[in-house]
């Protein structure tokens, strides 16, 4: 007897139940697009290429700031300390030991992962803005100790870390480096989604709607949280050094406040709670410079203001941050989803049930 | 004369969540009105629609209107309504727990026109055992005392009209029956209007002129205080005298409506 | 006796910085991090109006120090009060927002040039003798006496008067005091006036010092680890916090290393928060608040 299926969502077997592509349309589209990612190196000019580069590199850090931040709820403002970290950990191996990327990559994880635990331990106790400002220290003392190392090590300028190598073939071609990128960008996000749709996961939505509530029902908080700092500053780190790679250069001054506001309104503008608002956020952010140096190119300003494109782009940043907190909270994911309920009802109308 | 009138009012949460629909009611100038109902029946949204409270958890009056003293007030920003002399006495969170009991009264801005020293005065007058504690935190103060500060502090904005919103919510009954005459002392001696709004039919039913019975936000019942007492729903339901015993669900949902709107 | 006197110059730096966070955060709970920013500001409008007054500096600083009223008051209704209904993480960042919108403006207007209000004013900063081999610059003087005259009125003002009363009330339960008539606007608007008043006294009397220059958003985020350290909701605990914080760091500079100097004061905020996060004179309650 063969059965209706014309929904796509009836499910006879637990794999289906798993599989994160169900219907046809969504493997077609699926295809579609990772054909496109594939083709896009081999018709992008090399500016375009490296944009694609930096958006897959902090769409790791995003995702990563998105499962602490915007699942378990913990907020945190030393994103930047842990990309140090990982960076640092990656040049001094390289410098001092001389080694090779699949042990600093790895190293920089433990790392992560360590740091995530001193950076943690402050959630077992605090929440919200102390849990902030208590990252935000950390971060500081993280950056300290960077700063320390390269006074004391005499790299005041920074540390020169070569790039990776196999054997004779050495990844220094931009188009490389987006494959490869592509790889650990797609690795982390199926990696997130999985951890999110398992135990784990919920354990965290759980923790971040009702604390009480969520160790009432035999969850432990405790665990939850630290486990959240733990995943999220590992990749993290692991993010830092691969940055670290392919910039071909540490230095602490890179790592800076900004950088951290920088990912938060990543995920803020993308939009809390959503591996797409991740993703999206940091598609805006990461080309929002080159847009604002285009708009001003094109009002014929760029001569004038050449020397303070930066405070340009600072407080073109900073306005735009504040009308995405002021007009939109929902990010990007929210008029997105907008966009997409428009299309699904048309020519019905609907008003969501609260802002 | 009326001072009061809600006209039909109708208020949405969140646009979509009605919980009052077509309320009607008069408050006379001078009286004590009594506002009965179980919880959820809407009671407490009616009282912060007409202090103009609503707002801060995304509801609006959608329908109808509220009259005060000749001018159409819903929907107006809070401060308008204070200033037009609606005090407004909340259920929870009623006092500045970390300020003095004198604080608490001098932090008031009371109506445009009225002395404030004057007011104090008064409130003292009308509740000894407040000028005894002036100088108690707060914080520090028994259920009953802490009431007695927040329909004090109410008192010294100088209402015509008084929202009191749980008389006597987590409080003994003796302390209830002496805050109840209390208000009762408010009405002759200062003239104030009072909206109350109650749990405890016993003590509301005790000391209003008028009452109005409150269901799933609608109004179901309203008539003098001796009517209501001898309605058999009322004496069943909030006055605790009826004989056999029902299940919830039965009482809520079928019986009442049938005999609410038959 | 020198250690002392700099302990009590850079403990007047931070407190000064201090009673702005405190004051956004006892009326809104919002921890404004675009003070340091804000400090700076002023310290710009110092340096505009030296330029615009020349020859009457008296004139020029009056004229600055209203400016700051009313840059916070404008802070307030431009931004802030669209945010009082939203979580503490977006007001939060709404703050660093704007911060940062007005450090790229800063540059924009100002350029990257440091400059010298004090020398625009006609101005020296003398030093001079304190007694026990100490000595104090013309500035440094000029902070503690302004940390103690600020601290000074705003005790006054919130104890003894009916506003700061009210605004006291407003910090605790703003429903509450809007229900008793209170403008809760105005409270806030006054409260982010007063902030950024102060802020800008210290960024103004820190630029006399040291000149005019990006590092002084850096103290301001310095100062804010003192706050917390005497509890977010209490001036008494921000002068106590900015006394532990600026002690800790000069004993630590002078003894052990002087590049601590920017990291003590947040190694002193992670014990504090360690052992005691809501501060030593902080109300318990904010904890949970959040």
């Amino acid at each position: 007897m063969s059965l209706p299926r014309a929904s796509g969502y009836f499910r006879t077997r637990y794999a289906q139940d798993t599989a994160l592509l169900e219907t046809r349309t969504q493997k077609a589209a699926a295809l579609a697009f990772a054909a496109a990612l594939a083709a896009y190196p081999f018709v992008a000019g090399p500016l375009a290429l490296d944009l694609a580069n930096q958006v897959l590199l902090g769409s790791i850090g995003a995702v990563a700031l998105m499962l602490l931040t915007g699942y378990a709820g913990q907020i945190s403002l030393g994103h930047a300390g842990l990309l140090a970290a990982g960076a640092f950990t990656g040049g001094i191996l390289f410098k001092e030991l001389g080694a090779p990327f699949w042990v600093t990559l790895p190293a920089a994880a433990l790392v992560g992962a360590g740091l995530g635990i001193a950076f943690g331990l402050p959630s077992l106790r605090l929440r919200g803005l102390y849990l902030a400002v208590s990252t935000l220290a950390l971060h500081f003392i993280v950056i300290h100790a960077g700063a320390e190392y390269e006074t004391r090590r005499g790299f005041s300028t920074g540390i020169v870390i070569d790039p990776p190598r196999i054997g004779d073939w050495v990844l220094r071609d931009a188009r490389a480096w987006y494959f490869v990128l592509l790889a650990f960008a797609v690795a982390n996000l199926l990696f997130s989604l999985n951890l999110l749709r398992a135990r784990t996961g919920r354990a965290w939505r759980a923790v971040h709607g009702r604390e009480a509530v969520a160790e009432a029902l035999g969850i432990s908080v405790r665990r939850a949280k630290l486990a959240a700092f733990v995943v999220s500053s590992a990749i993290t780190a692991v993010a830092g050094c691969l940055f670290a790679y392919y910039r071909g250069f540490v230095s602490v001054e890179a790592f800076s406040l900004y950088l951290t506001i920088q990912y938060v309104a990543m995920i803020i503008i993308g939009g809390m709670g959503s591996l797409l608002g991740a993703v999206l956020g940091t598609v805006f952010v990461t080309v929002f410079p080159y847009a604002i140096e285009a708009a001003m190119r094109l009002l014929g300003l760029a001569d004038r203001l050449a020397s303070v494109v930066f405070a340009v782009n600072y407080a073109a940043f900073g306005l735009v941050m504040i009308l995405f907190l002021v007009l939109e909270p929902q990010g990007l994911v929210g008029i997105w989803r907008r966009v997409q309920d428009w299309f699904l009802l048309w020519p019905f109308k609907q008003r969501p049930l609260s802002k | 004369m009326t001072l009061l009138k809600l006209e039909n009012v109708e208020v949405a949460y969140h646009r979509v969540i009605t919980a009052v629909q077509g309320v009607s009611l008069q408050v006379a100038q001078g009286a004590i009105v009594a506002l009965l109902g179980t919880n959820g029946a809407g009671k407490t949204t009616t009282l912060r629609a007409i202090s103009g409270f609503i707002g801060l958890d995304d509801a609006r009056v959608t329908h109808g209107a509220i009259h005060y003293d000749g001018a159409r007030i819903e929907n107006q920003p809070p401060h308008r309504v204070t200033e037009r002399g609606i005090a407004l006495v909340p259920e929870r969170s009623k006092v500045f727990e970390n300020l003095s009991v004198r604080e608490n009264l001098e932090a008031v801005v009371p109506r445009p026109g009225s002395d404030r020293r004057q007011r104090i005065a008064t409130v003292y007058e009308m509740f000894p055992t407040l000028a005894a504690l002036r100088r108690r935190e707060a914080g520090y103060l028994s259920g009953g005392e802490r009431q007695m500060l927040a329909i004090g502090s109410a008192l010294a904005c100088d209402p015509r009209l008084l929202l009191v919103d749980e008389l006597s919510q987590g409080l003994a009954p003796l302390v209830v029956q002496q805050l109840a005459a209390r208000l009762q002392a408010i009405r002759r001696e200062l003239g104030t209007t009072i909206l109350l709004v109650e749990q405890n039919a016993q003590v509301a039913l005790d000391i209003a002129d008028h009452g109005y019975v409150m269901e799933s936000g609608r109004i179901v019942l309203d008539g003098s205080p001796e009517r209501l007492r001898a309605h058999q729903d009322v004496r069943e339901f909030y006055l605790g005298g009826g004989e056999e015993r029902r299940s919830y669900r039965e009482v809520k949902q079928y019986r009442r409506s049938r005999r609410w709107y038959g | 006796m020198q250690l002392a006197v700099n302990i009590t110059v850079l403990a007047s730096i931070y407190a000064l910085i201090c009673c702005g966070y405190v004051l956004i955060y006892r009326v809104s709970r919002v921890l404004s991090l675009a003070h340091g920013e804000l400090m700076m500001l002023g310290a710009y409008g110092l340096y505009a109006t030296a330029s615009l007054f020349s020859g009457h500096p008296l004139l020029a600083v009056a004229a600055a120090a209203g400016l700051a009223l009313a840059v916070g008051a404008a802070v307030y209704a431009a931004l802030m009060w669209r945010m009082t209904g939203e979580s503490v993480l977006a007001a939060v960042l709404a703050t660093i927002a704007l911060g940062i919108l007005l450090r790229g403006l800063m540059v924009l207007f100002f350029g990257t040039q440091t400059q010298y209000p004090l020398r625009d004013l006609g101005w020296t900063n003398a030093s001079f003798d304190v007694g026990g081999g100490a000595r104090i610059s013309a500035v440094g003087a000029a902070l503690v006496l302004g940390t103690a005259l600020v601290y000074g009125s705003l005790f006054a003002f919130l104890r003894g008067t009916r506003w700061g009363l009210r605004m006291r009330a407003a910090g605790q339960n703003p429903l509450l005091a809007a229900q008793r008539g209170v403008r809760l606007h105005g409270i806030y608007a006054l409260a982010w006036a007063l902030a950024t008043f102060t802020g800008g006294m210290a960024g103004m009397l820190l630029a006399s010092d040291a000149g005019l220059e990006g590092t002084l958003v850096t103290i301001g985020l310095k100062a804010f680890p003192a706050a917390l350290v005497g509890g977010l909701d209490s001036l008494l605990g921000a002068l106590v916090g900015s006394l532990i914080v600026a002690g800790a760091e000069v004993l630590l500079i002078y003894y052990v290393d002087p590049l601590l100097s920017d990291v003590v004061p947040f190694v002193v905020l992670l014990a504090m928060l360690v052992l005691r996060p809501w501060g030593l004179f902080g109300s318990r309650e904010e904890l949970d608040r959040v």
